[in-house]
């Protein structure tokens, strides 16, 4: 049962369009996961269709001021018969790593081809970045049993998804289809204990660790999390 | 669950015209996809064309951006038609949805953005085959690789001392200057180097 879910509010900027292209990602692949939050979703558009197109009474035969006329409808509609149908979109169902292969949920799949090369962080953390071409870092992040991410914070916003496992950190643990929002400056440490772990996880600025060994890290977190 | 009424109630009941526009829109849609018929599509087309025409000037304040969004929306819904299932929502919204996405792309192609994501990536509404139903996304349960954190296990003794030293035990430059008594600049010179030599051996990994 997934009981870390995205707000409303970012339910709401997802269905109109209006998140950045990896928090899209992120959120879209837990709506892919989440009954619940696909159930609101469809509501929410449901919603805004009604207020952006249904509660318009305007039709062609009585067209307001600005409107197209009949010559450039009937331009646009021999324009739409005589184009061709896009390419069906490409899916990859399937990623592996090292020997560990894990279902990608739809909307990931559809991105299979943005991930990149699994490198090997420091321990027992793996990452394959997504490029997105977008300001945020989107990495997939794969924990094995009994790793675990340094004591870091965050100068932006760090949005993680768990695709598959469990993960702890101090404030809880997650599980697939868990959706956690942390907030700059929040200190977390997030590790697994006999399961591994693969998520998803957007941030906006690069990580900072913050003790002991994983200080090692901070002259290439660019390097591991960009 | 909730049933199909409580989610109308929540949007305010639907209007008898506004149903009989909705069946409509389906027919249409499941005449276009069965039979590719022109007039169908046109008549469709009346209707939604200036609906989305507005939603589009409105949302660019641009004519020739909002013409745009209406032709590559309907040009979808044309090609598309067999992917529309009634059982899943209104006509109305699944053509909301459409415009939405075309929306995304249009805001983001003004931007000039090499091998951007398409929205059709990020909200696969126009795939064919749309449902993965399997709800456990781990296939096997291998073990990885060990772990390797051998990196600067393979740098030269004296780089990895103070490397350890300071990342490790968390001692400043002055202090392992002082406890290996070697000259502070000696210090800076290694952990630079050590640096650079874990830097290259992550990127040959990699």
């Amino acid at each position: 049962m997934i009981k870390s879910h995205p707000s409303e509010a970012i339910l709401y900027q997802y269905a109109s369009g209006d998140l950045s292209a990896s928090m899209t990602l992120v959120v879209g692949t837990h709506i892919d996961m989440c009954p619940i939050c696909k159930r609101t979703v469809c509501e929410i558009e449901e919603g805004l269709c009604n207020k952006h197109l249904d509660s318009l009474v305007e039709t062609i035969c009585a067209p307001s001021k600005g409107a197209m006329s009949k010559t450039q409808c009937d331009q646009m509609l021999e324009a739409i018969f005589n184009s061709q149908a896009k390419p069906a979109a490409q899916r990859e169902d399937l990623i592996s790593l090292e020997g560990r292969r894990f279902n990608l949920p739809t909307t990931l799949a559809h991105n299979a081809h943005r991930i990149g090369e699994w490198t090997h962080l420091v321990g027992k953390l793996w990452r394959a970045p997504v490029a997105l071409s977008d300001d945020g870092q989107t990495n997939l992040i794969y924990m094995e049993p009994g790793a675990q991410v340094p004591e870091h914070t965050h100068k932006g916003q760090e949005a993680t998804l768990v695709i598959d496992g469990v993960f702890n950190d101090e404030h809880d643990a997650y599980y697939d289809g868990d959706f956690i929002l942390l907030d700059a400056d929040r200190k977390h440490t997030p590790r697994t204990a006999t399961e591994d772990c693969l998520t998803l996880a957007t941030l906006d600025a690069p990580l900072f660790f913050t003790s002991g060994i994983s200080r090692l890290l901070n002259p290439f977190s660019s390097l591991f999390f960009r | 669950m909730q049933t199909v009424t409580s989610h109308t109630s929540q949007r305010g009941v639907m209007t008898t015209s506004q149903q009989d526009t909705a069946e409509k829109a389906a027919q249409l849609l499941a005449q276009i996809a069965e039979t590719r018929s022109r007039q169908a599509f046109s008549e469709l087309f009346s209707h939604f064309a200036p609906k989305l025409q507005a939603y589009g000037t409105r949302q660019f304040g641009n004519e020739q951006t909002a013409m745009d969004l209406v032709q590559e929306t309907m040009t979808n819904v044309w090609h598309k038609a067999h992917l529309f299932k009634a059982d899943k929502g209104s006509p109305s919204t699944w053509i909301f949805t459409i415009a939405r996405n075309i929306r995304f792309d249009l805001l983001r192609k003004n931007k000039k953005r090499k091998d951007d994501i398409s929205a059709d990536e990020l909200w696969p509404i126009l795939a064919e085959q749309n449902d993965n139903l399997d709800d456990d996304y781990a296939l096997d349960q291998d073990i990885l690789l060990q772990e390797i954190s051998h990196y600067y296990g393979q740098l030269p003794d004296a780089q990895r001392i103070v490397v350890e030293k300071i990342y490790v035990e968390g001692k400043s430059q002055q202090e392992v200057s002082d406890s290996l008594g070697i000259p502070l600049g000696t210090v800076k010179s290694r952990t630079r180097l050590a640096l650079k030599k874990l830097k290259e051996l992550i990127v040959e990994h990699d």
